[in-house]
C-alpha cells in the first residue's frame, strides 16, 4: 500500500475524468464475474499488477467481451458503476483509488513556483484530501508544519532544519533533501542545515545521504517552519544506498570535471585474478585513461602520469601501484572512495597540473566490532573494526598479502623456485569524536613490493605515509581544520651475483605537509573556504653502494634535494540566484629549491651539456638556490536551464614544482622525483572547460557531456637516448616543451534499476611540442607530435543485471585506439653495423586495444542476524583472449633487426573470490 | 610438503599466470607500417689527423634489414676554413677516396660537401680537430666476466695531460693465425666429368694452405669518457673481450687498437647509436627516435640525414699473444668447424661433385684388405683441412712471431 500512499499524499481533489496512459491490446472476456475476479484475471493475462482495496470495489457481478481493446477502455466500463477511479503508475502497475482522481501532473500553481517566479502568489486555500494511513503498514510520518492562514496560503513555503544522526547526535553534512515527486532537492551543508521551497499542502520528501538510512516524510505545509531530522546511519553500509546517494549531484555540482566513485559501487566489477580495484575502475571514466593494460599512472585529460596528486587521507601516495601496476595499492575493503577532480582543481589543493585524486579511508565502526575478509589466488585480505570507546572512537586495520612468493618457492619448477614477487600493505585509521565540536582521526599506511626478474637483482619499492587531521567546530558559521602528513616513496635495487659487481641503490623522496584550513559560511548563499599549506621536500636522488668487501662498485651519491612549497588559498561557493552558482577559487603557490646543493651554472641561450657549462655554485644548507611561484585561479559556474539539466563551465591553472623522471612511457618502479631547481623550471597548465548535465528518468539516468582545452608549458620530456638513472646532469638530458590537449567526454549512467552501470566515450586528443633554436633540442623538427598517450577514441561500458537480490551478472567492455610510438621504418649500415632508422616520434601506433571480462556475483543471504555475510565473485579477465600489445619494441640481434611486442594477459584469466564479512 | 592433487591444480593455475607475468609473453610482432618511401641519405665520414688517403662511405637507408643500398655517383669534397678543397672520387660503389692524402689540423675548421646523383645538396657544420692524445699502452689480460666466462680482456691505457680530449671512441682490427686442423698433405682431385671419379694427389707444395691469417674489424661501438671534473685518464678500458673456448685466439692473435678523440657531439651521436641496438625488456622502454647528426640539407627543408662527419684525432698500438702464455696446459679451443668425418664409397658419384666444387678436403681412404684397392674416402668439410677458407694465406707485413 506504500505506492497509494505516496501518491494520495500528493493529489489535489480536482474531479477530472480520468488519467491515461498508452496501454497494451487486451482481450479478454468474462461472466458474471466479481470484480476482483476480473482484476485477477487481468493480473494474469497481461502480467499487471493492480492495487487497491477489496472492499472499493463492490459486490455485483459483471459481464464483458473484449478484442484487442486498450486497458483502460475495459477498466473504464469495469468500473462505471463505482466511485473507483484507476491510474497507471506505469504500463504495469495500476492504482486503484476510490473517489479521488490521481493526476500525473501537478497543479499548475507548482510550475509557476518553480520556474522561480518572484512574487508570491497567493490564491485560495484548497482542500487537502489525504489518504488514511493503513493498518500500521506505512512507515511514512506525516508532519504539519505552520498554520493555516484564514486569507489564503502562500504558493512558495519553506521549509528549514537541521539534520543530524540520532546515534551520535552530529549534523549530517551533503545530505540530500528531496521533494520526491519534482524530484528538486536541496543538500545540507556542513552543519547538517538546510532549507528547501515547498509548495502547500503535501509534500513527500526523501533524504539520502552515505551511510545513512533513507527516510521519507510526509509533509503538510501550511506556513514557512522548521522541521529538524534524526536519522539513522544505514546498517547496510556498504550496499546501495550508495549509489542512489546524491541522485542530483550530477546536475547541481558547481564544480565541473569531478568524478565521484565509491567502493560499492565497483562491488561486482569483473576482477583480474581477485583484486577489487577502485582506480582501476576510475580507468573506465571518461577522461582517465593509462598507458595500457597493467601500467602504473594515470593520464587525466591528456596529461602525464606525474600531474596527479594522489591523496589517501590528503597524505600524497607517489606510487599506488603493486606488481608494475597490475593492482593499485589500495586496500578495497578500507577505502570509502575516491574523488577525481580532472576540470576545476579546488584551490586547497595545488602542485600537479592534471588532476587530483582524493582517496579516503573508511570511518571506523565505533558501535560494534565487525571485519570483512577476502580469499582471492592472488592475496588474501582482512580488515577490522574495533571500536575503542563506543560511539566515539574507533580503529579500523586493514592488510593485504601476496602468497605468490610462498607459490613460487613450493614449486619443483627450477626456473621459477628463486623468482620473488610479493606485495603488502596495511593500513589504520584511528578516529576520536572528542566532544560536539572536535574530531580527530589518523591514518597510517604502508605499502611495499619486492620481486626479482633475474635471479641476481631484488627490486623493491615502498609507500609510507602517515596523516593527522583535527577539525574545530569554532561557532556556527566557522570551523577549522588542521592537517599534518608525511609521506615517503623509495625504491631499492639490490644487485647480487657472482661476482665483484655487487651494489646496492637507492633512491628516496619524503615530504611532510602542514596544512590549515577554515571554513566560514557567510550570510545564505556564501561558503568561503581559505587557509595555507606548506610542504617540505626531502629527495635523496640515488646512492650506490657496493655490497659485500669483495664489491669493486665504487660508492656513488646523486646530492640531496630540497624544496619547499608553500600556497595560501581561499574559494567561495556563491549563490547567485536558484539558477547561477559561482565557485570562485585563488591559490598563490610559492616554490624555494634549497641547499645545500651544487648547481651548475650553463651558458644562456645555448643546449645545456658539459661543454656550455660555464660553473658549479655552490649553496649551503637551507639557503635559497633558487625560487618561483604564481597564481593559480579555479573558477567555476553552474546555470541550471531547467531542474535537470545544468550548464557548467570552469577556468583552471595550475604549477607544478615537482616532476617524474622517466624513460618510460608508463610508470616504472624506478622512476624517480626531481624537484624544480635552476635548470628545471616548474610545469605550468591552463583549461578551459563546458559541460551539459542532465537527469531524466527519475534521476535513474545521468548524462553528461563535457569538453575541454588544455595548454601547458614546460612539460618534461627527453632527449633521445636519455641516460636518467644516477645521471649528475640531468638537466642536460631533459627538454621542456609545450603541450596541448582538447577532447570531449560522454557518460551515461544508469543508477537505479535491474540493469545499470554506465557507457563512457571519450574524443581526446594530446600533442607535445618540442622546438629550439638547435637541432639536438629539437624533436619531429620542432612541430607539435602526438604524446606518448594520445589515444583518441576510448569507449567504456561497464554493466551490472540483478537477477535477484543474491545473483547478479557484470560485463565490462573497454576499447582504446592504440597509443602512439615510434617505429623503426627502415635500417642503414654504419661502420659495419646495421641499425634502426626510427620515424619521426609518435608517428605510428601500437595495435588498437579491446578487452571483455564478465563475472558473476553472489550474495549471501541478507540476514541480518547471521554471523557472516558471504560474498562470492567468479570472474573471467579477458573473455576474447585478445592479445593487446603492452609494449612494442626492436632489437639488433645477430646484426638484424627484430621487432617484438609484449602483453600482459593474452588468454581469459578466469578467478574465483570469496569475501565474507561479520 | 606434502600437497593434495586436488589444490596442486591451482598452484599450476597461478604458476602459469605469475610465470605469464614475469615472462611478459613477448613475442614477433609484424608492424603494420604504412608503404614507406623515405629513404635517407647514411653518410660515414671521418677525418682523421692522418695524412692519408681519406674514405667517406655514402649509402641509403632501406626498409629490406640487412639490404645494403649504396649512394653512387654523389660529388663529395670537403672544404676546410681556408677555402681548400679537398675532393673525393667514388672508387667503389658507394666509396669515395680523396684524390690527394690530407689530415685535419689543429686550428682548421672542415665542411662536408654532398651533392648526390639527383642534386640534392647537403652541408655538414664546420667541425675541428680535437686533442690529439697517445694511446699509453694496449694490454691482454686474463679475466673473467660477470657471468662468470673466462677469457681475454684487450685494454687500454690513455692519459692527456691537458684534460681536453674526454670523449674516446675505438675500433680494432684484429689478426690471428688459423692452423686448419685436419691439413694432410694429399688432396682429392676431380676425374674427367663423364667417368665422375676422383683421385689423390699431393698438394702444390707452393700454395700455402695449413697456416693462414685473418683480419676481422670491430663492428660495435666503443666508447668511453671521462668526467669533466677528474683526470682525464683512461686506464684498463676493456675494448674487446675474447672468450677462453673462441676459436680466434687458438694460436697466434693480434689487435691493432684505434683511439679516436672526438666531439661532444659526436660522442653524444655514437652513445645513442649504441643504446638503440640493445636489448629492452618489460621494465625498461626508453624513448626511441632520430638521432641528429650534423650533416642537413643545403636548401634548410627538414629532410633528415643520417650519419655524422667526425673529425677526430686518431692514435693506435698493437698488440700481440699466444693462447699459451696464458692457459698453457690447456687444451686448445675447439676449432669453428667440429669437422665431421664422412666415408663415402669410391666411385659414389655423391663424391664427384663435393671435390670438383672444392667443398672437402681428404683426411684418408678404407682399402679393401685383400685386394689393396680403395673401397671408399673418408673426407671433412674442406675448411678443416684447407685454411684459406678463413684467411689468407699471405703473412701480413706486421706480422711478429
Amino acid at each position: 500500500m506504500k505506492f497509494l500512499l505516496i501518491i494520495a499524499a500528493l493529489l489535489l481533489s480536482i474531479p477530472v475524468v480520468s488519467a491515461q496512459t498508452e496501454t497494451p491490446q487486451i482481450s479478454i472476456s468474462y461472466e458474471n464475474s466479481s470484480r476482483q475476479e476480473v482484476i485477477s484475471q487481468l493480473e494474469q493475462t497481461s502480467k499487471i499488477s493492480f492495487y487497491y482495496n477489496e472492499e472499493w470495489l463492490g459486490d455485483d457481478l459483471v459481464s464483458g467481451v473484449y478484442e484487442n481493446a486498450s486497458l483502460s477502455e475495459i477498466l473504464g466500463d469495469l468500473f462505471e458503476q463505482t466511485t473507483v477511479n484507476f491510474f497507471f503508475l506505469d504500463y504495469r502497475i495500476i492504482v486503484l483509488t476510490q473517489n479521488v482522481v490521481i493526476k500525473d501532473t501537478l497543479h499548475e500553481s507548482f510550475y509557476r513556483d518553480s520556474l522561480g517566479s518572484s512574487n508570491q502568489e497567493t490564491t485560495e486555500a484548497l482542500p487537502f484530501y489525504l489518504a488514511e494511513k493503513e493498518s500500521g503498514t506505512s512507515a511514512i510520518e506525516t508532519v504539519r508544519i505552520g498554520k493555516q492562514q484564514q486569507a489564503g496560503t502562500q504558493e512558495k513555503l519553506t521549509l528549514s532544519g537541521i539534520v543530524r544522526n540520532s546515534r551520535t547526535g552530529e549534523p549530517i553534512q551533503n545530505l540530500a533533501i528531496i521533494e520526491k515527486k519534482n524530484g528538486k532537492g536541496v543538500s545540507t551543508d556542513i552543519d547538517g542545515r538546510y532549507q528547501i521551497a515547498l509548495s502547500a499542502g503535501p509534500n513527500l520528501l526523501q533524504t539520502k545521504a552515505l551511510g545513512i538510512e533513507s527516510m521519507e516524510k510526509r509533509v503538510i505545509m501550511y506556513n514557512d517552519g522548521q522541521l529538524d531530522f534524526n536519522l539513522e546511519e544505514s546498517i547496510e553500509q556498504l550496499d546501495e544506498v550508495i549509489v542512489e546517494s546524491n541522485s542530483l549531484k550530477n546536475v547541481e555540482t558547481v564544480v565541473t570535471g569531478v568524478v565521484e566513485l565509491n567502493v560499492a559501487e565497483i562491488k561486482t566489477i569483473p576482477l583480474v585474478l581477485g583484486e577489487r580495484d577502485i582506480l582501476k575502475t576510475a580507468i573506465t571514466l571518461p577522461g582517465i585513461t593509462n598507458a595500457g593494460e597493467g601500467a602504473a599512472g594515470y593520464n587525466v585529460r591528456g596529461g602525464g602520469t606525474d600531474q596527479n596528486l594522489i591523496l589517501l587521507d590528503d597524505a600524497v601516495i607517489y606510487n599506488p601501484s603493486h606488481f608494475f601496476g597490475i593492482f593499485s595499492a589500495l586496500n578495497p575493503f578500507t577505502t570509502g572512495g575516491v574523488t577525481i577532480y580532472k576540470g576545476s582543481i579546488p584551490a586547497e589543493y595545488g602542485g600537479r597540473l592534471s588532476s587530483v585524486f582524493d582517496i579516503n579511508t573508511k570511518d571506523p565502526n565505533t558501535d560494534k566490532f565487525s571485519g570483512e575478509a577476502s580469499l582471492g589466488p592472488v592475496t588474501s585480505n582482512l580488515t577490522l573494526e574495533i571500536p575503542i570507546v563506543k560511539e566515539k572512537s574507533g580503529i579500523l586495520l586493514g592488510g593485504r598479502s601476496t602468497y605468490s612468493n610462498w607459490i613460487l618457492n613450493s614449486l619443483d619448477e627450477e626456473s621459477l623456485k628463486n623468482s620473488k614477487a610479493s606485495f603488502f600493505d596495511i593500513v589504520a585509521k584511528y578516529s576520536n569524536r572528542l566532544n560536539e565540536n572536535n574530531t580527530i582521526s589518523a591514518t597510517g599506511y604502508y605499502s611495499r613490493d619486492a620481486f626479482s626478474i633475474t635471479s641476481d637483482s631484488v627490486y623493491s619499492y615502498s609507500n609510507r605515509l602517515f596523516s593527522l587531521k583535527w577539525n574545530r567546530k569554532l561557532n556556527d558559521k566557522n570551523s577549522m581544520n588542521t592537517m599534518l602528513a608525511n609521506s615517503q616513496y623509495g625504491f631499492n635495487i639490490d644487485f647480487e651475483g657472482n661476482s665483484d659487481k655487487n651494489f646496492n641503490l637507492g633512491y628516496r623522496i619524503n615530504e611532510t605537509e602542514l596544512k590549515l584550513k577554515f571554513l566560514k559560511l557567510f550570510r545564505n548563499n556564501h561558503r568561503i573556504n581559505y587557509g595555507l599549506s606548506s610542504k617540505l621536500y626531502i629527495v635523496n636522488p640515488g646512492e650506490v653502494e657496493p655490497r659485500g668487501s669483495a664489491s669493486i662498485v665504487a660508492p656513488l651519491e646523486i646530492q640531496q634535494e630540497k624544496g619547499w612549497e608553500s600556497a595560501l588559498f581561499i574559494s567561495d561557493n556563491i549563490k547567485l540566484n536558484d539558477k547561477l552558482s559561482v565557485d570562485l577559487g585563488l591559490r598563490y603557490s610559492f616554490y624555494t629549491a634549497l641547499g645545500k646543493s651544487s648547481q651548475k651554472i650553463y651558458e644562456e641561450g645555448v643546449p645545456k651539456n658539459e661543454g656550455t657549462l660555464t660553473e658549479i655554485k655552490e649553496f649551503d644548507n637551507n639557503e635559497i638556490i633558487k625560487t618561483y611561484d604564481g597564481l593559480e585561479v579555479r573558477a567555476s559556474t553552474r546555470y541550471f536551464l531547467s531542474p535537470s539539466l545544468s550548464v557548467k563551465a570552469g577556468y583552471n591553472n595550475t604549477f607544478q614544482y615537482i616532476h617524474t623522471i622517466s624513460s618510460n612511457t608508463t610508470v616504472s618502479p624506478t622512476d624517480t622525483w626531481k624537484l624544480s631547481d635552476i635548470n628545471i623550471a616548474p610545469q605550468r597548465a591552463n583549461q578551459v572547460s563546458l559541460g551539459f548535465f542532465k537527469n531524466f528518468g527519475d534521476n535513474a539516468y545521468e548524462l553528461s557531456l563535457e569538453s575541454y582545452y588544455k595548454k601547458s608549458n614546460n612539460i618534461l620530456d627527453y632527449k633521445v637516448g636519455a641516460q636518467l638513472l644516477l645521471n649528475e646532469s640531468i638537466e642536460t638530458e631533459v627538454l621542456q616543451g609545450e603541450g596541448k590537449a582538447y577532447g570531449v567526454e560522454l557518460l551515461l549512467k544508469k543508477t537505479e534499476g535491474r540493469l545499470n552501470g554506465w557507457l563512457g566515450y571519450t574524443y581526446s586528443r594530446t600533442f607535445t611540442k618540442l622546438d629550439s633554436d638547435f637541432i639536438e633540442e629539437q624533436i619531429n623538427n620542432g612541430d607539435y607530435f602526438p604524446s606518448n598517450f594520445d589515444k583518441p577514441h576510448d569507449i567504456s561500458l561497464v554493466t551490472n543485471y540483478k537477477f535477484t537480490k543474491r545473483f547478479s551478472f557484470s560485463a565490462n567492455f573497454v576499447y582504446q585506439t592504440g597509443r602512439p610510438v615510434t617505429f623503426p621504418v627502415g635500417s642503414y649500415f654504419l661502420d659495419g653495423a646495421e641499425y634502426a632508422l626510427y620515424s619521426d616520434r609518435n608517428k605510428f601506433r601500437i595495435p588498437d586495444f579491446y578487452r571483455l571480462d564478465f563475472s558473476f556475483n553472489i550474495e549471501g543471504n541478507h540476514k541480518i542476524k547471521k554471523f557472516a555475510h558471504s560474498f562470492w565473485n567468479i570472474s573471467v579477465y579477458n573473455v576474447l583472449g585478445r592479445n593487446n600489445p603492452y609494449s612494442v619494441f626492436f632489437i639488433t640481434e645477430d646484426g638484424s633487426l627484430k621487432a617484438l611486442q609484449s602483453s600482459i594477459f593474452a588468454i581469459p584469466v578466469p578467478t574465483i573470490t570469496y569475501n565474507f564479512k561479520f | 610438503m606434502k600437497r593434495e592433487t586436488g589444490t596442486y591444480h591451482s598452484y599450476i593455475l597461478v604458476f602459469l599466470l605469475l610465470g605469464n607475468l614475469f615472462s611478459g609473453c613477448t613475442e614477433p610482432f609484424s608492424p603494420d607500417l604504412l608503404p614507406q618511401t623515405e629513404s635517407v641519405l647514411v653518410v660515414d665520414a671521418t677525418l682523421s689527423n692522418e695524412s692519408k688517403n681519406h674514405e667517406i662511405f655514402l649509402s641509403k637507408s632501406s626498409q629490406e634489414a640487412g639490404e645494403l643500398l649504396v649512394e653512387r655517383n654523389a660529388a663529395v669534397r670537403i672544404l676546410d676554413d681556408n677555402q681548400q678543397a679537398f675532393t673525393f672520387t667514388e672508387t667503389e660503389p658507394g666509396k669515395y677516396i680523396s684524390d690527394i692524402p690530407f689530415g685535419a689540423e689543429p686550428g682548421r675548421t672542415y665542411r662536408l660537401l654532398i651533392t648526390t646523383e639527383d642534386n640534392r645538396s647537403y652541408i655538414s657544420s664546420a667541425e675541428s680537430l680535437p686533442q690529439t692524445t697517445l694511446i699509453e699502452n694496449v694490454a691482454a689480460q686474463k679475466t673473467t666476466t660477470e657471468s662468470g666466462n673466462e677469457g681475454i680482456a684487450i685494454t687500454v691505457d690513455s692519459f692527456d695531460p691537458t684534460g681536453n680530449s674526454t670523449y674516446y671512441k675505438y675500433e680494432y682490427e684484429e689478426t690471428y693465425k688459423i692452423i686448419a686442423p685436419k691439413w694432410g698433405p694429399l688432396e682429392l682431385v676431380a676425374g674427367p666429368e663423364e667417368f665422375q671419379t676422383v683421385g689423390v694427389v699431393n698438394r702444390d707444395p707452393d700454395k700455402e694452405e695449413r697456416t693462414c691469417y685473418a683480419t676481422d674489424k670491430s663492428n660495435s661501438i666503443i666508447l668511453t669518457k671521462n668526467s669533466v671534473a677528474g683526470e682525464d685518464r683512461v686506464s684498463d678500458f676493456e675494448v674487446r673481450f675474447l672468450n677462453k673456448d673462441n676459436y680466434i685466439i687458438s694460436h697466434r692473435y693480434s689487435i691493432l687498437v684505434k683511439q679516436f678523440v672526438l666531439s661532444q657531439q659526436a660522442y653524444t651521436f655514437y652513445e645513442k647509436l649504441k643504446d638503440f641496438s640493445g636489448s629492452e625488456s618489460l621494465f625498461s622502454q626508453s624513448q626511441p627516435g632520430f638521432i641528429n647528426g650534423n650533416i642537413f640539407p643545403d636548401d634548410n627543408s627538414n629532410e633528415r640525414v643520417v650519419g655524422i662527419f667526425e673529425v677526430s684525432s686518431v692514435s693506435e698500438k698493437r698488440t700481440f699473444f699466444n693462447y699459451v702464455d696464458f692457459f698453457p696446459d690447456e687444451d686448445l679451443p675447439p676449432f669453428i668447424d667440429e669437422c665431421k668425418r664422412t666415408t663415402i664409397a669410391n666411385g659414389d658419384p655423391s663424391l664427384y661433385e663435393p671435390v670438383k666444387s672444392n667443398r672437402v678436403s681428404y683426411v684418408g681412404e678404407v682399402t679393401n684388405p685383400t685386394t689393396g684397392g680403395i673401397e671408399a674416402y673418408i673426407v671433412v668439410p674442406r675448411l678443416c683441412g684447407d685454411c684459406t677458407v678463413l684467411g689468407s694465406a699471405t703473412i701480413p707485413d706486421f706480422w711478429e712471431e
